[in-house]
């Protein structure tokens, strides 16, 4: 089968690829961009390790194709921060929080959180456990990070700035 | 941390081998700086971010991919095997089966009874019978498709009970028995005679997965100099080493292991890199190229070790008051299809040992007597999962004291308080608790913490329309530190440099459980500087000293001893070269916060660099290495007594929930574990693993198991297999007492393990007190607790 030629915006850099049409973004972001930030834990949209934001939307990369992102904006982990030297405030609320463990889960949890805040600056415990309930963790047993998004969308709404 | 108190045991009664072992470690009375603070874990930042590296997360450029060819059968013959196909299919480097091994043709934790590629036989479905190393992903499995096997299918064994009938298939050349061990203590039948009450009950539990979220992934990577590098996450470099060198028929000297940040483990990391490495390693050196093999997640399922399904039949016997006059158990611990952690390691390793001492309970009782048997089946296969083999005694011996206390007309915290230990306690194997037995705090701290009596009072029916019940339940537990095997000993080597930076060698491995933090936080105190100041030196059996395996809740308490002993050989250079600088003699000198000072006159004191540098010019000894080896244990061939692991850790937990009695729905509202560690080294990291161990303990309870039917996975993704989501884990508040082991570094014992311990009963218990279902088949999933509802005759009607 031809490759196909597509045009995909991440983290605000233009990129032209040629990819085979059944590759999925969570392959052509980690192979061919080398963005290894975007974990795999299921390839079968089970887990949530490999969530990015597609026009700032929460998406399971693992079961979409490269092709539907075709000129759309990805914003995966290593987007995320303001500058390399800076975290945003929900990666700093993880660390503050004890929310990491092993790791394998943390991408994909904080950009969960990031698309649950977008849309509900100040959701309830509640909420914020509905909203991830997609995204697996084996590590923590979740209250941490529970209390990581809790204390970061406050953080954001009192410095009402986001990052 | 909500609560904390800090306990000295006042009447310790260490044995002459303890009492040596403790005065090598005691440190000068002074207050801990660094080690028993929440410093945050290092690596943190980079996971956040996205950059921390992952064994997939490695270019595999230039490598060949390698796959395993399995085998659909349970247990067959292999009558023929073609490979020619596949090896002419273009991309295909290597097709290898059984004929081609250069060495030994088998691996195991403990004992090599596993097939890098097998020749004759599969023992179960996943078995591999090909491997396949090509230029890309897609080629390998296309060749897997070209390999034709012709089997011979034999009758399966898929009840472990069936394994020890006479007539039974034979799984392996010795028989399907793979240990039968016994413990003996008193005389049961006095025990009995003398009982007012004796129950007799059989629970039983299923294969768990451990799911840690990063598929498994190795490297072997052949060097110019033909040394076998293997590099991939994992939690024993050394046992990876030990079997991968006779697969390739080289000495140990010629391989060497690197580990790579895990992204979970939980014991199952222990065995399956073993086998991953040995088959990478036999492809990247048949072809002389780099080899990469990737699990998917449902081959991490069907290929991968479990946790040990078991069915345990006890008969207990207890007196009116309360007091425990005998217990008989029987343990039908199904091994699956190969060793891997299960066999016996004497006098006490092996996780089929473990469950057998640990399954009375941490209670007194006069009149033990438990066969255990382990046995081979044509399943996948049991090894470690947080807790080896003590999970599952857990949820026998708690629901018996629950149903005992029923039965009697006492509380659930009643029956226990009257058997737990204390100090000077006689275990089921003989052995007197000499030290640091916290068990009866974490009862009365958790009943406090959580209003037991209150709640329990309060129990009953939450609607007017009697649907939903709420209920309280608790357990206790008891959990070793350390192996249990002669050769647990554990090193580490301390190098000091002239600017006041170290380094830390310790092959104890990272999978998220902070050891990367905590072990640097150990040598910091020690040496009286800054966490900040060390660095760990990764994993890595070229460089690293031998550290043993990273399980056992070992990792701390072990090599925390190890690191201080290292330390201690620098630190005698610093303390003679600043006195000398100072004039002052050396026992009057201590070290912290980067300083070392005259105790009488703190305000003379040096920069700890200034005497690195000095000691460094002095050609003072720089290098520091420490061997720990803990107590030697001892367990008899035949009675199964004797002191089998030197310290437990202690604990308690409380759980409310709410059953829907008409679907058999569970909600869990609070949950309050306490737990005697010892001393908590970083409160923070030991909170995270208290709140991590009980939600999978909680999956253990409700909702997870490996369903087999005939020897094959019926659930291997994670949408048939279930673990607890955000939505599924109530608010855990931790407990922590600390109650000083005289054989831990500060004090410290193993946590690692014990919290997913009594969650699992405790959660089963309050289900009972809620509805009267008692699930004795494991998970409690809705159907089962209708039924056990059922059952029982209905809820309780008040
Ligand atoms: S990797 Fe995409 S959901 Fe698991
Ligand atoms: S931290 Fe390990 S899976 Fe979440």
């Amino acid at each position: 089968m031809a490759k196909r030629t597509i045009e995909l915006i991440v983290n605000g850099d233009r990129y032209e690829l040629a990819v085979d049409p059944w590759r999925t973004l969570a392959n052509v972001l980690r192979e061919d961009l080398r963005l290894t930030g975007t974990k795999v834990g299921c390839a079968q949209g089970d887990c949530g390790a490999c969530t990015v934001l597609l026009d700032g939307r929460s998406i399971s990369s693992c079961l979409t194709l490269a092709v539907e992102a075709h000129q759309r904006e990805v914003t995966t982990i290593e987007g995320l921060a303001p500058s390399p030297d800076e975290l945003h405030p929900i990666q700093e609320a993880f660390v503050q929080h004890g929310a990491v463990q092993c790791g394998y889960c943390t991408p994909g949890m904080v950009l969960a959180a990031k698309h649950l805040l977008d849309n509900n600056p100040a959701p309830s415990e509640a909420e914020i456990r509905a909203g991830l309930s997609g995204n697996l963790c084996r590590c923590t047993g979740y209250n941490k990070i529970v209390d990581a998004i809790g204390a970061a969308a406050k953080k954001i709404s009192d410095t009402g700035k986001e990052a | 941390m909500q609560d904390k108190t800090q306990e000295k045991t006042k009447t310790q009664v260490l044995t002459r081998e303890e009492n040596e072992l403790a005065r090598r470690l005691r440190t000068a009375d002074k207050p801990l700086t660094v080690a028993g603070t929440s410093i945050g874990r290092r690596d943190d930042p980079l996971k956040v971010t996205g950059k921390l590296k992952y064994g997939a997360d490695y270019s595999a450029e230039g490598f060949l991919f390698g796959k395993i060819l399995r085998s659909p059968h349970a247990h067959a013959l292999i009558k023929s095997i073609n490979v020619k196909k596949a090896q002419e299919l273009e991309g295909v480097a290597a097709v290898l089966t059984a004929e081609d091994l250069p060495g030994r043709n088998g691996f195991g934790a403990i004992i090599p009874d596993q097939p890098v590629i097998c020749g004759d036989k599969v023992r179960f479905v996943g078995d591999g019978v090909a491997l396949v190393a090509a230029e890309t992903e897609t080629i390998a499995h296309q060749a897997l498709k070209l390999i034709e096997v012709e089997y011979e299918p034999l009758p399966g064994i898929f009840d472990p009970r069936d394994a020890m009938a006479e007539d039974a298939p034979k799984i392996h050349e010795g028989g399907n028995i793979l240990s039968d061990d016994k413990m003996v203590k008193g005389d049961v039948d006095a025990g009995f005679a003398e009982a007012d009450v004796i129950l007799e009950r059989t629970y039983q539990v299923p294969f768990l997965e451990h799911a840690y979220l990063e598929p498994d992934t190795t490297m072997a990577i052949p060097q110019p100099d033909g040394v076998m590098l293997i590099e991939g996450p994992m939690q024993a470099p050394f046992t990876t080493r030990r079997n991968v060198a006779p697969v390739l028929g080289v000495p140990i000297n010629q391989v060497r292991v690197r580990q790579i940040h895990m992204g979970g483990g939980f014991g199952g990391k222990e065995d399956s890199p073993i086998d991953l490495s040995c088959r990478a390693a036999v492809l990247a050196q048949a072809t002389g190229r780099p080899v990469k093999i990737t699990l998917e997640r449902e081959e991490v399922t069907i290929q991968t070790a479990k946790r040990h399904p078991m069915i345990m039949e006890l008969k207990v016997g207890v007196k009116k008051d309360g007091t425990l006059t005998a217990f008989q158990g029987v343990i039908y611990d199904e091994q699956g299809a190969y060793a891997s952690l299960g066999p016996k390691i004497p006098p006490a390793g092996g996780s089929h040992v473990h469950a057998m001492v640990m399954m009375p309970g941490p209670y007194e009782i006069p009149n033990v007597k438990v066969d255990a048997y382990l046995l081979y089946t044509n399943h996948p296969y049991g090894g470690a999962m947080r807790g080896f083999g003590a999970p599952q005694v857990h949820i026998a011996h708690e629901q018996m004291m629950d149903e005992l206390a029923a039965e009697l007309g006492i509380t659930a915290v009643d029956i226990r308080e009257k058997n737990a230990f204390r100090l000077g306690s006689q275990t089921a194997t003989g052995q007197v608790l000499s030290q640091s037995v916290g068990l009866r705090e974490t009862l009365e701290s958790c009943a406090d913490r959580f209003k037991w009596d209150e709640r329990l009072a309060a129990t009953g029916w939450v609607d007017q329309a009697h649907t939903k019940r709420r209920g309280v339940g608790v357990a206790m537990g008891w959990y070793r530190t350390s192996i249990g095997t002669n050769g647990d000993g554990c090193g580490a080597a301390v190098h000091l440099h002239e600017d006041g930076s170290v380094l830390l060698y310790s092959g104890i491995t990272e999978m998220g459980q902070g050891a990367f933090t905590v072990l640097p936080q150990i040598c910091a105190e020690e040496l009286g500087i800054m966490p900040e100041d060390v660095r760990l030196v990764k994993p890595d059996t070229d460089l690293v000293p031998e550290s043993g395996p990273t399980v056992g809740s070992r990792s701390t308490t072990l090599m925390g001893n190890a690191i201080i002993l290292a330390a201690r050989q620098v630190k005698e250079s610093l303390m003679d070269t600043a006195s000398m600088m100072l004039m002052v003699p050396t026992e009057r000198l201590d070290a912290k916060g980067r300083k070392i000072y005259d105790r009488e006159n703190p305000d003379k004191s040096l920069d700890f660099a200034a005497v690195a540098a000095r000691a460094m010019a002095a050609g003072k000894r720089m290098i520091g290495q420490g061997w720990w080896t803990p107590p030697v244990p001892s367990l008899d061939g035949h009675t199964g007594q004797g002191s089998p692991y030197h310290v437990y850790t202690y604990s308690t937990h409380m759980v409310q929930v709410v059953v829907d009695v008409e679907t058999g729905e569970v909600e869990l509202e609070d949950y309050v574990a306490a737990f005697d560690v010892g001393k908590a080294i970083n409160p923070k990291a030991l909170e995270g693993q208290i709140e991590g161990g009980v939600a999978m303990g909680l999956g253990y309870a409700l909702m997870e198991e490996v369903v087999l039917v005939e020897g094959v996975t019926q659930n291997p993704s994670l949408q048939g297999y279930l673990v607890p989501t955000m939505l599924d884990v109530p608010d855990i508040q931790p407990v922590i007492l600390e109650v000083t082991n005289e054989l831990g570094p500060y004090g410290a014992k193993g946590i690692g393990e014990m919290p997913n311990i009594p969650a699992t009963p405790a959660i089963i218990n309050a289900i009972a007190q809620a509805s009267n279902g008692r699930v004795r088949r494991l998970p409690a999933d809705p159907e089962r607790i209708f039924w056990a509802i059922k059952e029982a005759g209905g809820p309780p009607q008040d």
